[in-house]
């Protein structure tokens, strides 16, 4: 019994490790492949892979060991200089250590079933006998891969049937075609999602030092405490109002200063960099630009920019969809490059910096850029917009359209994109974590996505308001002003409540009327204002009194209450009750139907 | 290790002889007695100030801080369609354990926990007393001197959420 336990702790040990290892090692290998005479590149992934071969021969899972030993022995090869990298190599050996992250997601599944190893081994085996040299190496590697392709992809098809056809699909391709089909593509859809999974949520590693610091923090709070029992047994019984009160806004500054500064630190510990998401993509390009037939360098800024566990765990998939579009439709082929005077290869920025109380997130390319015409047409053809609309939108206005369900300018819908859900529901998940998109874009010199999101999803700046005597909080983040007008200047157009705001007609919701908050106070001609925005998107909510601004922690309603309409959370007050947070983003979109219009003229 | 574990199991079969013994904590709505499970109960606490949600059903009565976490309200007696009394000193929150999660119920008083032997439970009645949910009912006890309602909170909760998703989806 105590065995088990044993063997359960050496379990866990190794699939942190492992998962780690693997994590880093597709960054490492695509590296590798653009520098291909760096050793002690290709010595740490030699360890890696050692390491792991290692460990699951000693926890006994055989299947583990025979790939990670054959990849191990092809990376020694290659270690010796007996073999050059080649892609038609490193293809082979992303594809293994994908089979390894299938096998190690089943072991940590729990549910370890016999997989089809062997279209990869034999894949590998002959760049094990010594007569492939660097020049011959890549026809004799690559026919292994073609005729393997069918018979390695149905068991990742396991995993994710989709990836079927698509096997069948180049299985009957000539011979020839061999050297540039890209075979571990099949196998490496099916692990994008399997994949995922591999990554450990459930367990943090939090820097010494930072822990130390925290430590030194809750020291002050324990003093701070001890100041405040001692302030409390002083004044029992005599009460000095005059002294009390100033001793007491002493300790309040104190007790302010530490538990702000014990909040920076919690945070910090849960930050973590937005490398962790990054180095999923050197892969997921390389695969890509082989696919596409392009030719992309794509370039990492700001890896080490850290923002929530919470957040980045919900960027991966925008960001994957935001850097296939740019890649299928931004980048030119080599050949449409050089005729348009640019260099061969493209490039594609991604780049994170911190901005303020936010993190901008940026992918940028240098390719043919967003055509405001064509998207146009496109989105007229869709029927997504009238002509009418058409002809009075803004050039910026209508790029936002590709955001739009349904728009796609592609005539077919490619593997990779054109579907018309991308944008969609890029622009989606962004707001789901209080962040907008933005587009820059340059007809034939790029263009450029930006994401804004907050640092944290867990505090929150806010607007506290009183509708009818309940309180609500509106996130900071969505206001864009507050103002105090006089109900007789409402406008009613179409039974809906208008406001006119400078040059734009700013639709009004009554919280009161959405919240089925009853009246308790007689009608007062003058209300407040609070204009929100969502992305291009400005309502106007009707309050009955402004309290102010204050930092609150957000709370979960529970399963039970979650997603009501209009409420994104909850918080509790300085007075120990509960308010509840107030959701912009339903609101404004709950008001789609009556969108801001410009005043003509 | 073995030796332990059929003593346990010799406890066991012993108690199954005579009935398992069960705890109830025991509550009043109206002049009616209820009893729970009490291994399900989290905490009993009174009433606190209660912050509105809207556009919930009308029995959800709002959300509290319980030290620090918010949790749902219900209003039993809405949910069985009681009338509506005062709530005055004796009112209490029994805040249960539910799938997981903490929910508080509004009762108009809890009186005391109670032992009974699992054979003492009945199943209930076809007719169910003044408006409960049949569903929600897993068996009355009927002794000499009082007759208990055995709820079962869980399921009466587990109805709500599919109502609650039919409300939400007009």
């Amino acid at each position: 019994m105590s065995m088990e336990i044993e063997d359960q702790e050496l379990l866990d040990g190794f699939l942190t490790e492992t998962t780690e290892l693997l994590e880093k090692l597709d960054d490492d290998l695509v590296t590798l492949e653009k520098t291909t005479g760096d050793t002690e590149l290709l010595n740490r992934i030699f360890r890696s892979i050692h390491t792991v071969k290692g460990a699951s021969s000693f926890l006994g899972f055989e299947l583990l060991v025979k790939v990670t030993h054959k990849t191990e022995d092809v990376l020694n090869r290659l270690r010796k200089g007996e073999l050059v990298v080649t892609p038609e190599i490193m293809d082979v050996i992303l594809e293994s250590v994908d089979l390894v992250k299938i096998l190690v997601s089943d072991i940590k599944a729990n549910d370890i079933k016999e997989r089809e190893i062997d279209g990869t081994i034999e894949k590998l085996i002959p760049l094990l006998s010594s007569s492939v040299t660097d020049g011959g190496s890549a026809p004799e590697a690559a026919p292994p891969p073609q005729a393997e392709t069918a018979t390695a992809t149905p068991a990742a098809g396991e995993t994710k049937p989709e990836a079927e056809p698509q096997s069948d699909a180049i299985s009957p391709q000539p011979p020839k075609a061999a050297t540039v089909a890209p075979p571990p593509q099949p196998v490496v859809k099916a692990v994008e999602s399997k994949g995922e999974d591999l990554s450990d949520n459930t367990t943090v590693r939090v820097d010494v030092k930072r822990l130390d610091d925290l430590m030194n923090q809750v020291g002050e709070l324990v003093l701070e405490r001890n100041r405040m029992i001692q302030l409390n047994s002083n004044y029992q019984g005599e009460v000095n109002q005059e002294s009390f009160s100033e001793d007491f806004n002493k300790l309040t500054k104190r007790l302010n200063f530490v538990t702000s500064e014990l909040q920076m630190q919690v945070l910090k510990m849960r930050m973590i960099p937005v490398e962790k998401v990054f180095k999923k993509f050197p892969r997921i390009v390389r695969n890509l630009a082989r696919d596409l037939g392009k030719e992309v360098d794509l370039q990492l800024m700001g890896e080490e920019t850290e923002l929530d566990r919470s957040v980045v765990d919900e960027i991966g998939d925008p960001l994957i969809h935001l850097i296939r579009n740019a890649m299928d439709h931004g980048l030119e082929t080599p050949d449409e490059r050089l005729a348009a005077g640019k260099s061969k290869m493209g490039t594609l920025i991604l780049a994170a910096a911190h901005e303020g109380n936010q993190i901008i997130i940026s992918i940028k390319d240098d390719g043919k850029g967003l055509d405001p015409d064509k998207i146009g047409r496109k989105a007229l053809e869709k029927g997504l917009i009238t002509d009418d609309q058409l002809a009075s939108m803004m050039p910026r206005e209508i790029l936002d359209l590709i955001f739009l369900p349904g728009f796609s300018t592609k005539e077919k819908a490619s593997d990779l994109s054109g579907r018309g859900v991308g944008m969609d529901v890029v622009r989606t998940n962004i707001k789901k974590l209080n962040g907008i998109i933005d587009i820059k874009s340059e007809l034939g010199k790029g263009s450029e996505f930006i994401l804004k999101l907050p640092l944290t999803l867990a505090i929150i700046q806010s607007l506290l308001v009183e509708v009818e005597g309940e309180i609500y909080s509106i996130p900071l983040s969505a206001v864009m002003e507050t103002l105090r007008v006089d109900q007789r200047e409402f406008h009613t157009i179409g039974g809906k409540e208008m406001l006119k705001l400078r040059e734009i007609v700013l639709p009004l919701v009554r919280l009161e009327r959405v919240f089925g908050v009853s009246r308790k106070m007689d009608t007062d001609s003058a209300c407040y204002v609070v204009v929100v925005g969502v992305g291009e998107k400005r309502v106007g909510l009707i309050v009955t009194r402004l309290l102010g601004q204050q930092e609150v922690a957000i709370k979960s309603l529970g399963k039970y209450l979650a997603n009501l309409p209009g409420i994104a959370g909850s918080t509790i007050l300085g007075d120990g009750s509960v308010a509840l947070i107030v959701d912009p983003v339903s609101l404004v979109e709950g008001n789609d139907g009556a969108s801001t219009g410009r005043i003509a003229a | 290790m073995e030796n332990a574990l059929t003593i346990h199991r010799d406890q066991k079969e012993k108690e199954d002889a005579s009935g398992e013994l069960i705890q109830l904590v025991s509550f009043k709505l109206d002049e009616e007695e209820y009893g729970v499970d009490v291994l399900k109960v989290r905490e009993i606490i009174r009433m606190p100030s209660i912050t509105r949600v809207p556009n919930t059903p009308h029995y959800v009565e709002g959300v509290i801080n319980l030290r620090g976490k918010v949790i749902p309200i219900m209003s039993i007696r809405r949910r069985f369609g009681l009338g509506e009394v005062e709530n005055d000193k004796s009112t209490r929150i029994m805040v249960m354990d539910v799938d997981g999660e903490l929910m508080g119920f509004i009762v108009d008083s809890v009186s005391e926990v109670i032992r009974i032997s699992e054979k003492e439970i009945q199943p209930p009645p076809p007719v169910a007393t003044s408006g409960v949910d049949q569903e929600c009912m897993s068996g009355v006890i009927n002794q000499p001197e009082r007759l208990l309602v055995l709820l079962d909170l869980e399921k009466m909760s587990s109805r709500e959420d599919r109502k609650m998703l039919s409300n939400l989806s007009i």
